[in-house]
């Protein structure tokens, strides 16, 4: 609460091109399907629809290429 | 955005130095606050009150003329309340003293919350440093809905499109 003030980004969402979803930082994730609330500090996350590790990104993008 | 909060007491509004509180039932419509200081305290829009649109010392100014306790302060920085003059009127110590234990939200970070929503899209909430394309914005004390099906027209934010391709997981 009191270190707010560096300039550092206490969160942050990354899109990454034909890729995942990155998330750094401070954060709590809620994973509603499948019942888990963790607080990971990162986590790349599926965009495509076709990993088999969900929400998690596995790579299954690339094979799409 | 983000910095009027709904409390126990009322409404607050704060800017990086002072909080503004509002509570409506002791508004006599003196019509002090809006005549003065339009920019500020606008009836017609919501939130009513915008702490950024005035130098924090013309909106400590206003309030003090509030008649009633409809409209009170107090600094941010809970030392500065402490010894207030008394020509402040509106002060919270001379108005509504139980708002000196008031915890303050400016400076309250509340936590990003990502949830992966059932077969749907993954939404953000709260405030974060947003990379798209190559391009960095703060998205502040709002949200974004990230498409997870990969069918999205809007992507990367989700259009509902999961639900016409029947996407699970």
């Amino acid at each position: 609460m009191e270190n707010k003030e560096d300039n550092k980004p206490a969160t942050v969402v990354e899109v990454v091109d034909q890729g995942p979803l990155g998330i750094k930082g401070s954060f709590i994730l809620k994973d509603l399907k499948r019942g888990s609330e963790s607080k990971p500090g990162e986590v790349w996350l599926c965009r495509c629809g076709k990993s088999k590790n969900k929400p998690f990104c596995d790579d299954s993008h690339k094979k799409n290429d | 955005m983000g910095n009027n909060k709904s409390f126990s007491g009322g409404r607050r509004y704060s800017n990086d130095d002072i909080t503004v509180y509002w509570k409506p039932s002791a508004c006599i419509h003196a019509t002090y606050c809006f005549r003065e200081l339009i920019e500020v305290f606008d009836p017609g829009r919501r939130p009513w009150v915008d702490m950024k649109a005035a130098p924090t010392d013309r909106i400590i100014e206003v309030v003090n003329m509030c008649p009633t306790d409809a409209l009170t302060w107090k600094w941010n920085d809970n030392e500065k309340n402490k010894d207030v003059p008394q020509d402040q009127t509106n002060h919270v110590r001379f108005r509504r003293p139980e708002l000196l234990d008031d915890e303050i939200a400016v400076n309250e970070v509340r936590p990003v919350v990502v949830k992966v929503m059932v077969d749907g899209p993954i939404v953000i909430n709260g405030t974060f440093d947003f990379d798209n394309d190559g391009t960095r914005k703060e998205v502040k004390d709002s949200l974004i809905s990230v498409c997870r099906c990969g069918a999205s027209s809007k992507m990367p934010f989700c259009d509902g499109h999961h639900r016409k391709i029947g996407f699970t997981g």
